[in-house]
């Protein structure tokens, strides 16, 4: 019924791109780039260059399936077209009817829907592109304290033995008949995430031993791949990011 | 039991009366007695919850008991932060589930993590992953996550890592536990590399076969204590004592003691103190010579 694993193919596609070697620093320029241009400039201009360009970076130059940047996509926009009604409708106690539909207010709506997914596509952008443990890696060199990256790290790590553990303890449930009707759904339901959490602790207590083994000693410290920033690649990001705000310009006057 | 840390004969661990007791009076170890030759294969052997993980962890440290002490080369370890570095350096811990061990990003870089725990230089941590990963001949996951890996590859990246610190004595729970033929196979290759190289191994294992195969020595334990430590052949072919530790005998010892029986070996040419075979192959050309005679 449910696969669970699905939930973290993002982070599969970053492992396996054409870009998964770059610095992580110079995807983020690009990404954090293309989002100042999204949310600077009038979205009625930029937000189409902008997705195009993000649409463009991930699929053409890191090689991810346009199937991966449209699914990633696909959550927001759902969100989006869910609150587009709100947006649109305004209230005119004068009219007959308060709720009315304004060309304004619709033209209002679609521009901040297309301004949120330009915004949307730059960050589906860097996710695609740059493994979770890259990020924290950066945010880690930027000034993050030790503890809080250790943390991430380890999180982002037992989300993947978490996962596989719910699947398992959910397919084990199945097939005892655990979800054959709504009631013994939330039964079992109930009971995975008790079972869950007591493994998750158990499991806490292990990765401490089998840390410990290893010379832990309150710093995970290992020896990160060098990755060296390259300045033409850094050079090409900001001449996209500049095409980008100028064609934004141009087509939103 | 001072002044011979440097004595061959001695053992380089020993395990004398330890106790543990889990909280919830659970007790795991009941006055547990092993001594570890130096450069043994030694194989603990014991039915599920007979304490093997529980002794394991004390042998590392990881644990301390209430009562019994560990001594590592003839002298009582200590449990202070720069004792406990320098007894987890040379006493190295493989945990059956290698999620509990393996946790970096990629695989070069989870073994890295414990070298780089005993302080040395990142030229000589990079060596010693090449290192690690050349001995389990993973060098070609080197650059893989580690969240990606099939549960063979992650068990060989868990040893690895631990490899790397280049230990005397390696504790393996359950080394192969869960690892196809091929698997296996390749993991005792391995170990059995490192154990030439001088390396004590020390594994916890519930396949009494590859206890009788494999290992130089064998430990029965039970309810928390050691019934008997001595040579595979002779402890394993003890019936009374592996019914009471609820472990049955070897296969291939119950063939060759018919085979002796029979008159194959040990009657005639061979002689009663004729040494057993150890493996399939040994006792089928036993068995071939025998059957040409009959």
């Amino acid at each position: 019924m449910a696969d669970w694993g699905r939930m973290a193919p993002v982070d599969r596609y970053a492992w396996a791109c054409r870009w998964r070697s770059y610095h992580p620093m110079e995807k983020t320029v690009l990404a954090a780039g293309l989002l100042v241009v999204a949310l600077v400039l009038p979205p009625a201009g930029s937000a189409a260059p902008v997705m195009m360009a993000a649409f463009a970076a991930t699929v053409i130059g890191a090689g991810v399936p346009v199937r991966a940047f449209l699914s990633v996509l696909a959550m927001p926009a759902g969100f989006l077209l869910a609150g587009l009604p709100a947006l649109a409708v305004s209230i005119d106690t004068a009219a007959a009817f308060p709720l009315v539909i304004t060309a304004e207010g619709l033209r209002q709506a679609v521009l901040v829907s297309a301004r949120a997914l330009a915004a949307m596509s730059c960050l589906a952008l860097l996710i695609l592109t740059t493994p979770v443990t890259d990020l924290v890696r950066l945010a880690r060199s930027a000034g993050l304290p030790v503890a809080i990256a250790d943390l991430a790290f380890l999180i982002h790590r037992l989300i993947f033995v978490f996962l596989e553990r719910a699947e398992a303890g959910h397919h084990a449930q199945a097939a005892r008949l655990g979800y054959v009707s709504f009631r013994a759904s939330v039964r079992s339901l109930g009971m995975l995430g008790g079972g869950l959490l007591l493994r998750s602790l158990d499991r806490g207590r292990r990765l401490n031993y089998g840390l410990a083994a290893r010379g832990y000693d309150g710093e995970l410290r290992v020896l990160a791949p060098i990755m060296p920033v390259s300045c033409s690649r850094l050079a090409w990001a900001f001449v996209m990011i500049a095409g980008v705000a100028l064609l934004s310009w141009e087509v939103g006057r | 039991m001072t002044g011979s840390g440097h004595d061959q004969a001695a053992p380089i661990m020993e395990v004398v009366g330890l106790e543990h007791t889990y909280s919830g009076e659970v007790q795991a170890l009941a006055g547990l007695t092993l001594t570890v030759p130096r450069g043994a294969r030694l194989a603990v052997l014991g039915a599920n919850g007979c304490g093997k993980t529980t002794l394991f962890l004390h042998m590392n440290g990881s644990l301390r008991p209430s009562g019994g002490r560990v001594e590592l080369e003839g002298r009582p370890v200590g449990y202070g932060r720069r004792e406990l570095r320098d007894w987890r350096g040379r006493v190295g811990l493989v945990l059956q589930d290698p999620d509990d061990q393996v946790f970096a990003a990629t695989v070069a870089e989870d073994v890295s993590f414990g070298p780089l725990n005993l302080g040395l230089d990142e030229a000589a941590v990079r060596v010693r992953v090449a290192e690690g990963l050349a001995a389990l001949g993973i060098a070609d996951l080197a650059e893989r996550p580690t969240h990606m890996l099939s549960h063979g590859q992650k068990r060989r990246v868990a040893l690895a890592g631990v490899l790397a610190m280049r230990p005397q004595v390696l504790l393996l729970d359950e080394p192969t536990a869960g690892l196809d033929v091929r698997g296996s196979e390749a993991l005792l290759a391995a170990l059995e590399r490192l154990n030439a190289a001088g390396t004590t191994l020390v594994f916890s294992t519930h396949d009494i076969d590859l206890a009788y195969g494999w290992a130089d020595q064998v430990a029965v334990l039970d309810r928390g204590r050691c019934l008997r430590q001595g040579p595979a052949d002779r402890v394993l072919a003890d019936g009374a004592l592996l019914e009471r530790a609820g472990l049955r005998a070897p296969l291939l010892l119950d063939l060759a003691l018919a085979c002796r029986r029979a008159g194959m070996l040990g009657a005639g040419t061979l002689g009663e103190a004729d040494p057993l075979p150890r493996t399939g192959a040994a006792l089928c050309a036993i068995l071939e010579k025998g059957l040409v005679h009959v």
